[in-house]
């Protein structure tokens, strides 16, 4: 069996076992192929993802955990590091930053990390980074809490 | 403050001689002034700090005068006089006393004489009544102090002394200023009676409570306010023995965090990297043949590791005892590597010191071994 497959079964009975855990994150692989998963992540408190849930999409490559599982969101989210159209994340241990201890569970949290703190200054949204780098951090706040409304809260009635 | 005692004095003591006899210790007074106005320049300096550090000052007064009504070895002016004229100065700042100082010099004719005579006078006392040279004089005794406390330490972290002591030396007056706050709420301000004391004079009587205190307990709580800053603290000495876990083998994982895989004897004894991070053989070499950066702390490999591990199995003797624990070979292979400059540098941090230090003795101990061994 190829390492990648066997680690990630381990990972898989890992996410089964510690379900409870951490509430924030729902780790699913899809049925028939384990190297694609999905995640639903809530949005972290006191930011303006609060009380949306965001689905995200791995796609784990042969070669994990030596190279980065790609992930990006399936929600439409407002926020400086993630592409706005295809949900692609700019985020370090994503890219260079990677190690092969990381999960896919440590991924998540990495990300509701990010959503929490932006970075404005590698944007991937410039119409979000441009917003906090003028410091109109209300104006970000409401379009971010807009598009939380929008696409990551059950529709109401 | 003292000063301004001191001017009257000056002006009245001829016009209305006290009461009291003093006249001896006025004269040491005066060769002690004498003294202390050899220090002008670091007193200009310290008078810039004057006005900013009132609050300090104030405090360092009081304290000042509680040291005066214990041992009266100034002299003591006309009580009424001059009590009156310092509930008046009480509320004003630094700058204000001077003007008062040069008021009452230039309003008593008797006084521009010994007022001459006290300006450099006038100077000192007020500048050492600033903060800056309460810590300056107390500086040496208090690291003292502090030095026989750390003694204690350096039973537990030989270590951390020296990293310590340097912090000392960097902020040294805070501990000194928190005793002396402490000693003036202890005072209550109405029962110091009126002294023109220098203000030089509360400083050994600061640092010698500084060191009472310091010897009663010779321990701190963490919350302790008057625990020096250079100590180091409690949750980082606590932190020490988790970091030294990685490098026991208590701490070693049971399965491969890359794989998952559990590690057999060989790969518990393995320890690529000194950040700790351990891993099974296979996927340190996957790692190696790819990027080569060890997982924990993203670092490169050392290549070092590899030569010196193929050196010694180029060591004629060396091999065949070493080989024969596999294991152990592995370790102390690695262990030594651990000589290597570069390891230092990562191990820079205060927290590491320790560790580092232990290090050395390892590698010493193990060197030795190998030695023996051929």
């Amino acid at each position: 069996m190829q390492p990648s497959r066997a680690r990630l079964f381990k990972e898989y009975k890992e996410v089964q076992r510690e379900k409870v855990a951490d509430p924030d994150i729902q780790l699913v692989c899809d049925d028939t192929n384990i190297f694609k998963w999905t995640a639903l992540i809530k949005g972290p408190s006191e930011t303006p993802y609060e009380g949306g849930v965001f689905q995200l999409a791995f796609a784990v490559p042969e070669p994990y955990p030596l190279q980065p599982p790609q992930v990006r969101f399936l929600t439409k989210i407002f926020h400086p590091n993630v592409h706005f159209k295809t949900g692609e994340i700019c985020l370090d241990i994503l890219k260079n930053a990677w190690s092969p201890a990381w999960t896919l569970q440590s991924v998540c949290r990495a990300i509701i990390a990010l959503m929490a703190h932006p970075e404005p200054d590698s944007p991937l949204n410039c119409d979000s980074g441009n917003l906090l780098r003028s410091g109109d951090v209300r104006g970000f706040n409401s379009m971010a809490r807009m598009y939380t409304r929008l696409a990551a809260m059950p529709k109401k009635g | 403050m003292a000063m301004i005692s001191d001017s009257i004095t000056n002006a009245s003591a001829t016009a209305a001689p006290s009461a009291r006899d003093f006249g001896k210790k006025k004269r040491t007074n005066r060769s002690a002034k004498l003294k202390q106005s050899k220090l002008g320049l670091r007193r200009e300096q310290w008078l810039s700090q004057v006005a900013m550090i009132n609050k300090g000052d104030k405090e360092e007064v009081d304290s000042n005068r509680k040291t005066g009504s214990e041992k009266p070895n100034q002299r003591i002016p006309p009580a009424e006089n001059l009590d009156g004229q310092r509930r008046e100065e009480e509320d004003n700042s630094g700058t204000h006393r001077h003007e008062s100082f040069i008021e009452s010099l230039s309003n008593s004719p008797n006084s521009i004489l010994s007022g001459m005579n006290s300006i450099p006078n006038f100077s000192c006392s007020s500048s050492s009544g600033s903060g800056g040279s309460c810590s300056g004089n107390i500086t040496e005794e208090e690291d003292a102090d502090d030095d026989d406390c750390l003694d204690d330490w350096e039973a537990i972290a030989d270590a951390l002394a020296a990293d310590d002591d340097k912090h000392e030396k960097e902020n040294p007056p805070e501990p000194c200023e928190e005793h002396e706050s402490v000693k003036h709420s202890a005072s209550p301000r109405d029962s110091i009676s009126g002294s023109g004391v220098a203000i030089r004079d509360a400083k050994p009587d600061c640092s010698r409570t500084t060191s009472r205190k310091q010897k009663s307990n010779q321990a701190w709580r963490p919350d302790d306010k008057l625990r020096p800053q250079g100590l180091p603290n409690l949750e980082k000495q606590r932190s020490f023995p988790v970091m030294n876990m990685h490098f026991s083998s208590v701490a070693v994982p049971s399965s491969c965090p890359i794989c998952y895989e559990d590690l057999d004897l060989t790969d518990s004894n393995f320890l690529p990297c000194p950040c700790g991070f351990r891993l099974c053989l296979f996927c340190h070499k996957t790692i190696c043949d790819g990027d080569g950066r060890c997982p924990g702390c993203r670092k490169p490999y050392e290549r070092n590791t590899i030569k010196v591990e193929a050196s010694f199995q180029g060591g004629g003797l060396t091999i065949i005892r070493l080989a024969r624990s596999s294991s152990m070979f592995c370790r102390y292979g690695y262990r030594i590597c651990l000589l290597a400059p570069e390891n230092y540098v990562l191990c820079s941090s205060m927290s590491m010191t320790l560790l580092r230090l232990k290090h050395v003795v390892v590698v010493v101990m193990v060197y030795v071994e190998w030695c023996v061994s051929t």
